[in-house]
């Protein structure tokens, strides 16, 4: 049996935000995670914006911490070593209907506190934020301080951080089984852990999760995204996030392009089964037709993936975040319901709950040595020609071209390999390098990376997976008898 | 190191490779470059029989093929570059080409009079069709898992639905059957058959293997894996009828639903694309719209057969030499634009010489059972051809001499008389 002060069960961008928070303390921590990967939930399947905090209604937790975390994310970016940008945003409005409604988003904004904020009613203003607009657009409310991150991106890097600081990572360990007994005892397949407090960040598990230890306080369901990116040479450059008026339930068919130059379209917004993260047609369509409506000059054949995210919802709620201290067991914290904007809020969700288990007589004593410096991973393709000629002298694996759409090397995918958590997935090193992330969608690198990983785990290509158990990419040799 | 070449190929494919070969034939000193460890490109996974019947009179299998054009290239003083990635392409004012690339030892700049594009193609993906449903392992670019079979000796998967009945779909087809693995069928959203009539035949009837027209897969289903995909006929339209879903429980959906010339080098160089053929606008010396970049292959345009490919490279291989020796040049008086008419969907080449003969290369984009070429300039019908079949399959060849070209005045277009 494993013994920890406390466990973070959820390995995503909520989980690895507490992570890395708590890291800083003398305390043993360790995430669980069910996937192969951390960051491979709902993290992976969304737009990556960082809201600005016009959208969220006055009062709720979910204003005050999207509108922290947009302070805080240059720092984190700084310290964790991930892209992020400052892109600004802007709301849509075409008529008279519209402009109330963005009336309404700008007191938000203004009630929110977010800086900057602007209501523009001039169609020239408008072109003058983003040319590539619709020129239809008549109104809109303007956010400078919207950014844009790669979620997944994000999330890995808190949790490599939060590892350097000592914080373990188990992955391909789904709880199933969790007995109260001078604090938990939880069991997953492989192995059982005894800790004092649990932070149930278990995404659209979260309830089911925390049920396991009979605490049945909230219930979630999923709200599923269709999502679609497109190629980077798609008639649009730099587009800043521009969303259409949106509904209670969603900020409505969102368009941007990508820190990699893509353009993505996020997200529709339809209840469904939890785990449903297949793409839907009439989702497909609805994507196309909001991004043709905001959008001047995309050229929307260059879809080159569609994918689908879900949000856990939690029933009852007011679509707010569900950030408490169980009722029944005071040592177990719930983060639940972290639907939009909590790739935004990350950062300060990290913060509120540090402060939330301070309140509960959490000891926290700050380590002397934390290091709050994640050393930023090479991306061959960011570098000066010198440079590139510089490395390549230094190691000649990154003179070897792996992901020809994305320009990845060799040498990032073994640099990637030696980082903890170790990527051990076609998925994961994609995430960590953008193999595979181009417009061929792998169809020329796959077989390349599957071999390397294969060579470098001490494995079998057949052993190699795409994502999560079982979704098995070979089946053995066709000639057996030969290597 | 030389760093001055008069010709530098991009690409070591059977387009590649036949243009070097031509251009050194003109006594120039030429550079190729290709990404691979070795040459050849996509025909050395290509291990079926089929290739050079017409460049080399006998039947040859891909790697064959490809070996005959290494053996020739190697007679030549061609500087081959393995293993090197051309990262980008510029030229400056007095018309002097850049190529940068990078392998192992570095990154390398070589200065040239002429480029010739022959980076080949790539295949389609499922998202670029949105083909609904989950996200799992075991979906895959037929050429991907022709890669994984024949050139790394591994199974990707037991029970296969192809969709798509190119001919890179039709001989993994057959290539699965013979390895044992099932094929359960091939379903097509077209009402015809994408491939060569002599694949259909030797891929899936010779194996039993059901050709399903009108049809096309709308869901992909399983959890890690592809448990099983839904297949729905389709409308006139192409739109899939509700009510025909029949589900196929499979464990792999193989796609091969065309192929994409792979141009992001030639188009952050300047090179117009056609939006037709996803390849460079060329005339008929196939020099792009900027002097001293040429194009061939699939990289051009997507064509039926490797030799129709070494061939088109060695007419450009020779034009490109030409052209760094000083012996033609890119001004040129009494050119014609090449218009085409539905149902062709394309020229190669967008514009000729009048005082030429001219080989016209163009594809129909749906099958014609009896149709007359004719060639109209500026409205006046100047060409008249026989009646004949045309198939999307086949990439057609019109030649048209200049004595007829002269009647022309600044544009010919081709259109096709659909007959009885």
């Amino acid at each position: 049996m494993k013994e920890y002060d406390l466990i973070i069960i959820g390995g995503g961008i909520s989980g690895c935000a507490i992570a890395r928070e708590l890291s800083r303390y003398k305390l043993k921590v360790a995430i669980l995670e069910k996937n192969s990967d951390i960051a491979s939930g709902t993290t992976k399947a969304n737009g990556g914006i960082i809201h600005a905090g016009d959208d969220p209604q006055p009062g709720t937790l979910k204003a005050k911490l999207n509108v922290r975390g947009v302070e805080l994310y240059p720092t984190y970016a700084k310290e964790l070593g991930f892209h992020y940008k400052l892109t600004g945003s802007m709301v849509v409005g075409f008529d008279e209907d519209d402009l109330k409604h963005l009336e309404q988003i700008y007191d938000n904004g203004i009630q929110n506190g977010v800086q900057g904020i602007e209501l523009v009613k001039d169609s020239k203003r408008i072109q003058e934020i983003e040319p590539q607009c619709s020129k239809n657009a008549k109104y809109a409310v303007y956010c400078p301080n919207c950014g844009i991150v790669d979620p997944f991106e994000v999330a890995i890097a808190m949790c490599e951080n939060a590892v350097e600081n000592g914080v373990d990572v188990y992955l391909d360990e789904p709880v199933i089984k969790i007995d109260k007994e001078n604090g938990f005892i939880i069991k997953t397949p492989k192995d059982t852990y005894h800790t004092t407090y649990v932070i149930d960040a278990a995404g659209l598990h979260a309830d089911d999760v925390a049920r396991l230890a009979g605490i049945d306080e909230y219930n979630i369901i999923a709200r599923h995204g269709d999502l679609l990116m497109l190629d980077k040479e798609c008639g649009v450059k730099n587009l800043m996030p521009l969303y259409p008026i949106p509904s209670p339930e969603s900020k409505g068919v969102v368009s941007l392009s990508t820190l990699a130059g893509n353009v993505i379209v996020s997200a529709t917004a339809v209840y469904r089964e939890k785990d449903d993260t297949a793409s839907y047609k009439e989702g497909i369509e609805e994507l196309l037709r909001g991004t043709n409506k905001i959008v001047d000059g995309l050229n929307s054949r260059k879809v080159i993936r569609t994918f689908a995210g879900e949000r856990a919802v939690v029933e009852n709620n007011n679509n707010d975040f569900w950030i408490k201290p169980s009722t029944i067991e005071p040592n177990w914290f719930h983060v639940a319901g972290i639907q939009s904007p909590g790739v935004a809020s990350a950062p300060a969700l990290a913060e509120y709950v540090i402060q939330m288990l301070k309140e509960s007589d959490v000891p926290l004593i700050e380590k002397e040595n934390w290091n709050p410096i994640r050393k930023e991973p090479i991306d061959f393709s960011e570098l000066t020609p010198t440079e590139q000629n510089d490395l390549i002298h230094q190691d000649p694996t990154y003179g070897k071209i792996v992901c020809r759409c994305e320009t990845v090397t060799e040498g990032e995918i073994l640099a990637a390999l030696k980082r903890n958590p170790q990527p051990r997935t076609v998925e994961a090193i994609k995430r960590r390098t953008r193999a595979g992330m181009g417009r061929c969608q792998s169809g020329f690198c796959q077989s390349k990376v599957v071999l390397i990983l294969a060579r470098e785990l001490g494995v079998s290509p057949s052993d190699i997976h795409l994502e999560n158990k079982n979704s098995w990419i070979l089946t053995g040799h066709v000639k057996e008898g030969q290597s | 190191m030389n760093t001055n070449y008069d010709v530098i190929v991009i690409g070591g494919g059977p387009a590649g490779m036949a243009a070097a070969i031509e251009a050194s034939k003109q006594n120039t000193s030429v550079a190729l470059i290709e990404r691979n460890d070795e040459l050849g490109g996509i025909l050395n996974q290509c291990i079926h029989p089929g290739f050079g019947l017409k460049y080399f009179k006998e039947e040859l299998t891909g790697p064959e093929y490809a070996q005959r054009l290494i053996n020739e290239l190697q007679e030549t003083t061609v500087k081959v570059f393995l293993s090197s990635m051309v990262l980008s392409i510029h030229h400056d004012d007095n018309q002097t080409h850049y190529v940068t690339f990078i392998n192992e030892e570095g990154n390398t700049t070589l200065s040239t009079k002429a480029i010739i594009l022959a980076m080949g193609c790539r295949e389609r993906t499922r998202g670029e069709i949105k083909i609904p449903g989950s996200r799992v392992a075991g979906v895959f670019t037929a050429g991907l898992a022709q890669r994984y079979i024949n050139m790394d000796n591994f199974k990707p998967g037991n029970r296969f639905v192809i969709l798509g009945s190119g001919d890179i779909g039709l001989i993994m087809a057959r290539r699965l059957s013979l390895e044992g693995m099932k094929v359960l069928g091939v379903y097509e959203l077209m009402p015809y058959a994408n491939g060569l009539f002599r694949n259909i035949k030797n891929c899936l009837d010779d194996f039993n293997i059901p050709l399903h027209l009108s049809t096309t897969v709308t869901k992909v289903i399983g959890k890690d894996r592809v448990e099983a995909v839904e297949v729905s006929k389709v409308d006139e339209n192409l739109q899939p009828i509700p009510g025909t879903e029949e589900v196929i429980p499979c464990d792999t959906l193989l796609l091969s639903i065309g192929l994409i010339p792979e141009n992001e080098i030639s188009s952050k160089a300047g090179v117009e694309l056609n939006p037709a053929t996803n390849g460079a606008y060329v005339n008929e010396r196939f020099e792009t719209n900027i002097p001293g970049i040429f194009s061939c292959g699939n990289v051009l345009h997507v064509h039926d057969l490797a030799d129709n490919v070494t061939a088109e490279a060695n007419i450009t291989g020779k034009n490109a030499a030409l052209y760094a020796l000083g012996l033609t040049s890119s001004i040129r008086d009494n050119t014609l634009v090449v218009h085409v008419k539905t149902p062709i969907g394309y020229s190669v080449p967008s514009s000729i010489i009048k005082n030429e003969n001219a080989s016209i290369f163009f594809r129909v984009r749906k099958p014609i059972s009896n149709a007359v070429m004719v060639v109209t300039s500026n409205g006046k019908e100047i060409f008249r051809g026989n009646a004949k079949e045309y198939k999307p399959s086949i990439m057609e060849c019109q030649i048209i001499p200049s004595k007829i070209l002269s009647e022309a005045n600044d544009e010919i277009t081709l259109s096709l008389e659909e007959g009885e």
